[in-house]
């Protein structure tokens, strides 16, 4: 609560009654409404704001120690005991690693990005150098994150929603251009978890974690109340695969927000969940068969009510179908185009209205805010989004082909950014090339 | 002795307006209630309805549908200013969880 308030500018606290979870179930006993009435009447007559003062501007800590290891120890106690950790080692943000980080800005770094929801933190391009430096990122990812920020903050996505609700959705954050290969982004094996070859996606994602944590005010249980929080460490950032799509297949960004191939780009997606299709068949299916049979699977995967993502029905996504190069490649050559797969997925992912009756669902359809949304109950059977473009469709991953990767979504809208680097660039992917190795293929394991 | 200096990253806040001044007495006024509809509203909103009229004399507390209901709805600006039209003095606001 204190996080809707200050989110629209008043001062940190709020008259209101709080009860425990128990009163807001069906069939609850709300004997306890009555025996507290006052606190309500109370709220409306006497209740004054304790905090109306409370503002201000960020602050410099400080920590002592005999060593550098246990002031570095203190620094890290300090982050966790003010709720702006995540349990694993922090980088304490000093002035020089902030200063080291804002070398990878186009904008200055008081440049204001908007105010991170719902808890209302003033976000500049400091704000994310500040996040990124904890993280352990470096100076060349901090354009992405700034981008990814950018994208967050569209008043189409509700994220202030997103950022609270129960569902715990997270950032997808897909990245289109040279700068993905040039900071060392995965698009292959193991692209959605830790790689020490690739360790981009792991900083910055969890950059905007943190950012969303300690400047949005998500805080488990009081800011957010994802019951389960999945993929809460790091997000998941990651490149698709450009050199892997087939001939005439567009990158996500070209298709999606119109940006012309080769510009860097972020594109966001709230996703809510990650599921394994086994897409591979397992004896003597012809080339033809295997690829059918692999659409089928993946469309019986995404054929579920999935309420959540009524809120990107008309304009945002059920969902990011992620499929490997290989894959791809195998299913051009048969014939299969973007959108004929985005088509096979959207007309074989409806769901019959029986079935939907009988989860109870149509009573989702019928509160939802948006009126086409709401029209949709008269579909039968009833498609997951509203259109087959809303589905999105990545090429990345390992170059095997026996699992597609559905992350089900929570995503109103799908935004796109153009990144922005500076001139200064190149210096600080030579930095990189000093501090981390050359880069290039030739010199992974 | 080894000292660390390093920036609070919770982001500075702004204070761009003030709460509602509160309410002398309920007496006489008139009282809205703005729902989303969700977590029980259905049942708490109108018992805090009752209650009210019950225990303060003069008081209107409007109907619970006069305002748009529901999540998506009560945020929003035309929802704010259908209150500010009906001229209450106060509004509730329910149910968060």
């Amino acid at each position: 609560m204190k996080n809707a308030v200050t989110g629209i500018g008043l001062a940190p606290d709020a008259s209101m009654v709080t009860f425990p979870v128990n009163m807001f179930l069906p069939g609850s006993d709300l004997t306890s409404l009555k025996q507290r009435k006052r606190e309500f009447y109370d709220g409306l007559i006497h209740w004054k704001s304790a905090l109306a003062q409370e503002a201000g501007s960020t602050r410099m800590l400080a920590v002592e120690g005999a060593s550098y290891e246990e002031a570095l120890t203190r620094a890290n106690n300090l982050l966790l005991t003010n709720l702006w950790g995540d349990g694993l080692p922090l980088w304490p943000a000093t002035q020089e690693r902030v200063d080291w980080i804002l070398r990878g800005s186009a904008l200055p770094r008081t440049h204001v990005l908007g105010k991170f929801p719902p808890r209302g933190g003033v976000t500049t391009v400091e704000t994310c150098a500040i996040a990124l430096a904890m993280a352990g990122g470096r100076p060349e990812y901090l354009p992405v994150l700034v981008a990814a920020v950018e994208a967050c903050f569209d008043p189409a996505n509700g994220f202030d929603q997103l950022q609270a609700t129960s569902g715990a959705p997270f950032p997808a954050v897909i990245v289109n251009g040279p700068i993905a290969k040039q900071i060392r982004l995965n698009s292959g094996f193991g692209l959605l978890g830790p790689d020490p070859q690739r360790p981009a996606g792991a900083s910055i994602g969890r950059a905007l974690r943190l950012l969303q944590q300690n400047v949005g005010g998500a805080l488990p249980g009081v800011g957010t109340m994802a019951i389960f929080g999945a993929m809460r460490y790091t997000n998941a950032v990651f490149a698709e695969d450009e050199d892997g799509l087939p001939p005439g297949w567009q990158p996500h960004a070209t298709t999606r927000h119109g940006f012309a191939p080769g510009t860097n780009s972020v594109s966001v997606v709230f996703a809510s969940g990650v599921t394994n299709v086994r897409r591979r068949g397992a004896k003597k299916e012809t080339p033809e068969e295997d690829a059918l049979n692999g659409m089928w699977r993946m469309a019986d995967f995404m054929r579920t009510p999935n309420l959540a993502a009524l809120a990107g029905w008309e304009k945002g996504t059920p969902g990011m179908m992620m499929i490997a190069p290989i894959v791809a490649r195998r299913m051009a050559e048969l014939g299969w185009t973007q959108k004929s797969i985005r088509d096979f997925l959207w007309e074989n992912s409806k769901i019959p209205m029986e079935q939907m009756r009988r989860a109870g669902a149509p009573a989702w359809i019928e509160i939802d805010a948006n009126p086409v949304t709401r029209d949709s109950i008269k579909l039968d059977p009833w498609p997951i989004c509203m259109k087959p473009d809303n589905i999105v469709l990545v090429v990345a991953g390992g170059g095997h082909p026996t699992h597609s990767y559905w992350l089900q979504a929570h995503s109103p809208s799908v935004q796109g950014r153009v990144i922005r680097v500076p001139e200064t660039f190149d210096r600080l992917l030579a930095n990189a090339d000093r501090d981390l190795g050359c880069g290039e293929d030739a010199c992974r394991v | 002795m080894v000292k660390l200096e390093f920036h609070d990253p919770s982001g500075a806040l702004e204070v761009t307006q003030p709460h509602a001044p509160r309410l002398a007495s309920l007496e006489g006024k008139r009282i809205g209630i703005v729902s989303n509809e969700q977590w029980q509203a259905y049942r708490m909103l109108p018992m805090l309805k009752e209650m009210l009229e019950q225990d303060f004399p003069g008081i209107t507390v409007l109907p619970i549908d006069t305002f748009p209901q529901g999540n998506a709805l009560i945020g929003e600006e035309h929802t704010a200013a259908l209150v500010k039209k009906s001229g209450v003095d106060a509004v509730i606001v329910g149910n968060a969880a």
